[in-house]
């Protein structure tokens, strides 16, 4: 039995107030602040309409942020899906060991991005770093690799992201995998199905809809990722290349304090997400998700 | 459980340390170039294990930087978020599961969108708003900012909780003459205080690892909170690779610390949404 009425709403108020002045008022006043040209650090601001979205459409930089931004969230997203998802296989098997492991194998998930990124760009250091010692000492290269340059920038980055992300991939899909039936499997056995069919048929029908909702919120997540990227690139000779499109926002409001131009390429990466989120919503939403 | 051949055993250990070897390996790095002297973490062929282990990277990080402060303005920042969140989520989240009334389950659903609002979307008239308000360059901004963030996945989380906590328990409570709030005290909070440490838990480590918001809302340097107080840390000169290891390695000790605890409701499963990122 639930109890009908008011106390209910009245237990959530506070909650849902904060909610709307810290976030929903923030987003809306975002979109009002794109309609003006706006100084960053002074209150004066004039109405400007839909100019800031009409420059930004002949803007190259912006069309190459978005560029950018796709390179990166699609390939990270791919990398983190199919790492992730044979990591949660592989540690849904019984062995020596395992809680521990699974453990270890979460943490570049919950430490913080700052840290993630000092310990590659020193894995990754062109004097000193691991990786570079590695590589030209097994001959794959002759010369360290500068993995902070033009070059290189992208692959860094991605390889940075993927290893902080897929933890996320591995632990819904294990979540997952513990509670799809064992009788499923010994029933595909007594079939005559092998291993690849048993995770083509068994497991992969299973988990389509954990999968749905990781694919939905990773790409939200990397689409909009900042600080990795921010992180990453600064420093290294190679910031120029890698603009995303929420590190062209961050920059159009902070070092060219345009406040509104910012707010109106943030407005335009939202509205790209929730046109992409609703077409992939009825795309592939099938019955009792969500 | 079929058993299995020495090489499907070999083939699994192989798989294993593989996964672990990219995953932790970068994380133990870390850790040991922490406690190498200068000598040794330049020395080419590097060699894995420390000889000669020195703490004088931790203490050149303690006597040179604002390490401390920022260690303690983290602390603070987070621990008032999580405190906030939980005067929130708790209540809220009660609300939506025990009370039937109008607009609960759009309630529920735009909790849900939040999850589109990016901070980089937010933080921009975030800022603005708070400066209006002269609460920029303060830990009052912070922990408004963090509170937001986390309040989403609290209440889905906490909600999701309350669901599996049965009804019938505070209806007995309350037919033996107790309030509904004695009962909620007495009955429901305690069953549902593992969901409730690791929402904590889990606002804890999204507000400790936080940099966007503390970048933007925080100038002075005394306020600045772990992760962009290390960011400029690297930034400003010559880079002292062991100190900057030394400080990496002190900030992630209590992430490791609250996560081992929450570790296993995670692998079993609920709210696996959990930390935003």
């Amino acid at each position: 039995m639930q109890t009908r009425g008011l106390p209910g709403l009245l237990l959530v108020l506070p909650a849902l107030l904060l909610l709307v002045t810290l976030t929903l008022y923030p987003v809306g006043y975002g979109f009002w602040l794109s309609l003006h040209a706006k100084h960053s650090l002074f209150p004066q601001q004039t109405f400007v309409g839909l100019d800031n979205y009409l420059y930004l459409v002949n803007d190259p930089e912006f069309w190459e942020s978005l560029r950018i931004g796709l390179i990166y969230s699609v390939s990270t997203i791919a990398l983190q899906l199919v790492l992730g998802v044979a990591a949660a296989l592989l540690l849904n098997e019984s062995f020596f060991g395992r809680n521990i492991v699974r453990g270890l194998v979460l943490f570049p998930y919950m430490i913080p991005t700052v840290v993630a990124v000092i310990l590659w760009k020193w894995m990754l250091n062109n004097q000193f770093g691991l990786i570079n010692f590695g590589l030209v000492s097994l001959g794959i290269s002759n010369e360290p690799i500068n993995w902070f340059g033009r070059s290189y920038i992208m692959i860094s980055l991605i390889l940075v992201s993927v290893w902080q992300f897929f933890p996320f991939v591995l632990l819904a899909v294990l979540a997952r995998l513990q509670s799809i039936p064992t009788e499923l499997y010994d029933a595909a056995r007594v079939d005559g199905a092998g291993p690849v069919n048993r995770f083509l048929f068994v497991t992969l029908p299973q988990l389509a809809s954990v999968l749905f909702i990781i694919i939905l919120l990773r790409s939200i997540w990397m689409f909009t990722k900042f600080d990795t990227v921010w992180l990453m690139t600064q420093g290294g000779g190679a910031e120029r290349y890698i603009r995303t499109m929420p590190v062209y926002a961050y920059l159009r409001t902070f070092n060219y304090y345009e406040a509104g131009m910012g707010a109106a390429v943030a407005i335009v990466m939202f509205l790209m997400l929730v046109v992409a989120a609703t077409t992939y919503f009825f795309l592939f939403r099938q019955e009792d998700q969500l | 459980m079929t058993r299995r051949t020495g090489w499907q055993r070999l083939g699994l250990g192989l798989a294993v340390t593989v996964l672990l070897a990219f995953a932790a390996f970068p994380l133990l790095w870390m850790g040991l170039t922490a406690l190498k002297p200068p000598s040794e973490i330049f020395a080419w062929p590097p060699r894995l294990l420390p000889e000669a282990p020195t703490l004088s990277n931790i203490g050149r990080l303690f006597a040179q930087t604002h390490f401390v402060t920022y260690f303690k303005n983290s602390l603070i920042v987070s621990t008032a978020a999580v405190v906030l969140t939980l005067l929130l989520a708790v209540p809220g989240a009660y609300g939506l599961t025990r009370y039937r009334f109008w607009g609960r389950e759009t309630i529920a659903a735009t909790v849900l969108f939040t999850y589109m609002f990016a901070p980089i979307m937010i933080i921009i008239p975030f800022y603005i708003v708070m400066r209006t308000l002269g609460l920029a360059n303060t830990h009052i901004a912070l922990v408004l900012a963090y509170c937001a963030f986390s309040l989403p996945f609290a209440l889905w989380m906490l909600r999701t909780f309350f669901q599996s906590i049965p009804i019938d328990l505070e209806e007995a409570a309350m037919t033996d003459g107790a309030s509904r709030f004695r009962a909620v005290i007495h009955v429901v909070i305690p069953m549902a205080l593992p969901g409730i440490i690791a929402t904590g838990i889990l606002t804890f480590i999204l507000a400790w690892n936080d940099y966007i918001f503390a970048r933007i809302l925080i100038s002075s340097d005394n306020l600045k909170t772990l992760p962009v107080g290390i960011a400029d840390l690297y930034n400003a000169s010559v880079i002292d690779w062991g100190m900057i290891m030394a400080s990496g390695l002190l900030v992630i000790i209590p992430v490791v610390i609250v996560f081992s605890y929450v570790q296993k409701f995670l692998v079993a499963g609920w709210g696996s949404g959990g930390v935003k990122g």
